[in-house]
């Protein structure tokens, strides 16, 4: 095992995992000294009887301050003020996020406001902002993929400005984390294939990534094999209330494995793609991931090979040769996606010019892949990756990507 | 009786001053960088008019300050960051840190993948800074520690590089 000379783990999220979760809700609120919280969730969410569910679970053992059901699908700076005001108002002293990657992230940025004691987010972005504990937050995650109910960060857009700050803070993360089986089992097949294939991305690039460690591969390793096992399963029957557990412990377990080790290329592409073309994030992890392993290969061909033993399993693992392990892995994760695709009635996409938009147009033209490629260069999950891309790498891999053919390997330059 | 000694956090003179020689070799290159490659030129122009960076030690330093002019030239700016508005910190967390990176054992890549830097500021002006230091850096290490540095060693063509890498280090060295 490859141990580097020096890492940094750090995960203080307690998480409670089971099919009747959240009725340990009131006991951890206790724990954690709060007794009137804040529930923070979204119009879709609650729409899906999510919320109900939660305050089926909750309500005669606690009292809800206030239940803001208005966060919008892209976290914006002025519903965080706005949401922290209410909290103050209503006399709240917890937060219970129940949603998305949008609902967390504004439930961590009203959580800076209100321990604060502030009414602008602004006032605390930059490196170092925040130095002590945060207001109680309970996160419930109702996809199985973002990993945000176990990371320490918080993305929130000023629309007015244009700018997207990034908090980061141990102080962010969550002090619970409830991973129930009835917040996803209404999720469709489509969504549930590609916050899954986020999840799977998570693992894959956090354990060949240049800040992979024994603690992060370790959960790597666990996350994938339960994707392995339970993806396809979900997608294909949404009710499947252990495939849906299985994959909800999968999306934290990788959650804390990339926000130790970070990910690389296949969110760079991944991010800059959503910036230009809106397409949602877990398509483009489906969709970029076999390339990311075959960009890399050349610098983590053993380390890529491991991957077979999660996602093969342990017999064909020990059957197939060494020097076949990483074409397996890529072989596999390619399967995968036509498995997604036709579980999901052939919603899942598995290549760029098979994504469409709301109106059934082309989401991805290919003209607009130099503009992707460019912005590609100013994310900074690219220092965690193993090889180096410039504009001419980037687009390379967007084109393939784009036809969904693999990488030319005499065109990655070593 | 016990006497309970008292421990000061030192301040490692020849390290400090070693990195500080370092921090002023590289601001120096770099402005002769731009002048001279492509490539680096390019990356300033892409950035904000007037943008300057920093890049320095915590928690006092060593720092040298790295900035383009009101005509858009890239100047080395010294060490003393009062009084400049600088756009984009980053600062390696501690000076033994700063002597892997400057002694060239950690590349900046794995230094930032281990938690060793920290980044105050737009992360595509920090994207390019980045790269900007590891053509410099081809430029200024022989190709055996230069190949260690950065993730993938340039295919430039001979010639280029060697005139390039004179007019480099006259820039740094002598200030030409
Ligand atoms: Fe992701």
């Amino acid at each position: 095992m490859d141990l580097p000379g020096y890492y940094e783990y750090h995960c203080s999220v307690k998480v409670i995992a089971g099919h009747d979760a959240l009725e340990k809700i009131p006991g951890i609120l206790q724990d954690l000294h709060a007794c009137r919280p804040m529930i923070v969730t979204d119009k879709g969410v609650a729409g899906a009887g999510l919320v109900d569910i939660v305050l089926g679970a909750v309500k005669d053992q606690l009292v809800i301050g206030a239940v803001a059901d208005d966060v919008p699908p892209d976290s914006d700076l002025r519903v965080v003020n706005r949401l922290a005001a209410l909290y103050r108002e209503k006399g709240c002293d917890a937060l219970i996020a129940v949603g998305g990657g949008s609902v967390m992230d504004t439930a961590k940025g009203i959580n800076i406001v209100v321990s604060e004691g502030a009414d602008d987010l602004m006032k605390f972005s930059g490196a170092g902002a925040l130095k002590r504990p945060l207001k109680p937050l309970v996160a419930i995650p109702t996809t199985a993929g973002t990993g945000s109910e176990v990371t320490l960060v918080a993305v929130v857009k000023d629309h007015e400005r244009h700018l997207k700050m990034a908090f980061v803070s141990y102080f962010l993360l969550p002090d619970v984390s409830i991973l129930d089986s009835r917040m996803t089992l209404s999720l469709p097949a489509a969504i549930t294939a590609a916050t899954g294939m986020d999840a799977m991305t998570h693992a894959v690039e956090a354990y060949y990534g240049l800040s992979k460690n024994p603690l992060s591969d370790a959960t790597a390793l666990a996350a994938i094999r339960l994707i392995s096992g339970n993806l396809v399963k979900a997608t294909r029957n949404p009710s499947d209330r252990e495939a849906r557990l299985a994959m909800a412990n999968a999306a934290a377990l990788a959650g804390m494995a990339f926000s130790n080790s970070m990910v690389g290329m296949v969110h760079t592409l991944g991010h800059a793609t959503g910036s230009v073309c809106g397409v949602p994030h877990g398509v483009c992890m489906a969709i970029l991931l076999p390339y990311g392993l075959e960009y890399n290969r050349h610098k983590r061909e053993a380390i890529m090979g491991e991957l077979f033993f999660p996602m093969g399993g342990s017999d064909v693992f020990a059957r197939t040769p060494k020097e076949q392990r990483t074409d397996r892995v890529i072989a596999y994760v390619r399967q995968m996606n036509q498995d997604l695709h036709d579980a999901s009635g052939g919603r899942h996409a598995r290549y760029f010019k098979e994504v469409s938009d709301r109106e059934g147009k082309p989401a991805v033209p290919r003209e607009r892949l130099p503009d992707i490629a460019r912005t590609a260069l100013g994310d900074g999950s690219i220092f965690y990756n193993p090889e180096e891309l410039d504009y001419d790498d980037f687009l390379m891999v967007l084109e393939a990507a784009w036809e969904g053919v693999a990488l030319d390997s005499g065109r990655i330059r070593e | 009786m016990n006497s309970y000694k008292e421990i000061q956090s030192g301040s490692k003179p020849f390290k400090r001053a070693y990195v500080a020689l370092m921090l002023w070799f590289v601001g120096r290159a770099i402005e002769a960088a731009a002048r001279v490659d492509g490539v680096v030129k390019a990356e300033f122009d892409g950035l904000a008019p007037g943008f300057t960076f920093s890049l320095g030690v915590m928690p006092q330093g060593p720092t040298m300050i790295v900035g383009k002019d009101a005509q858009g030239l890239v100047k080395y700016r010294g060490w003393n960051t009062e009084g400049q508005k600088i756009d984009l910190k980053m600062k390696v967390k501690n000076l033994e840190g700063a002597i892997l990176m400057f002694t060239f054992q950690e590349s900046t890549a794995l230094a930032t993948a281990r938690n060793r830097l920290i980044v105050d500021g737009e992360v595509p002006a920090a994207c390019a800074i980045v790269r900007v230091l590891d053509i410099v850096e081809v430029y200024l290490l022989p190709k055996l520690i230069a190949k260690l540095a950065v993730k993938r060693y340039p295919d430039w063509s001979f010639g280029e590089k060697v005139r390039n890498r004179i007019r480099i280090y006259a820039g740094a060295v002598l200030g030409l």
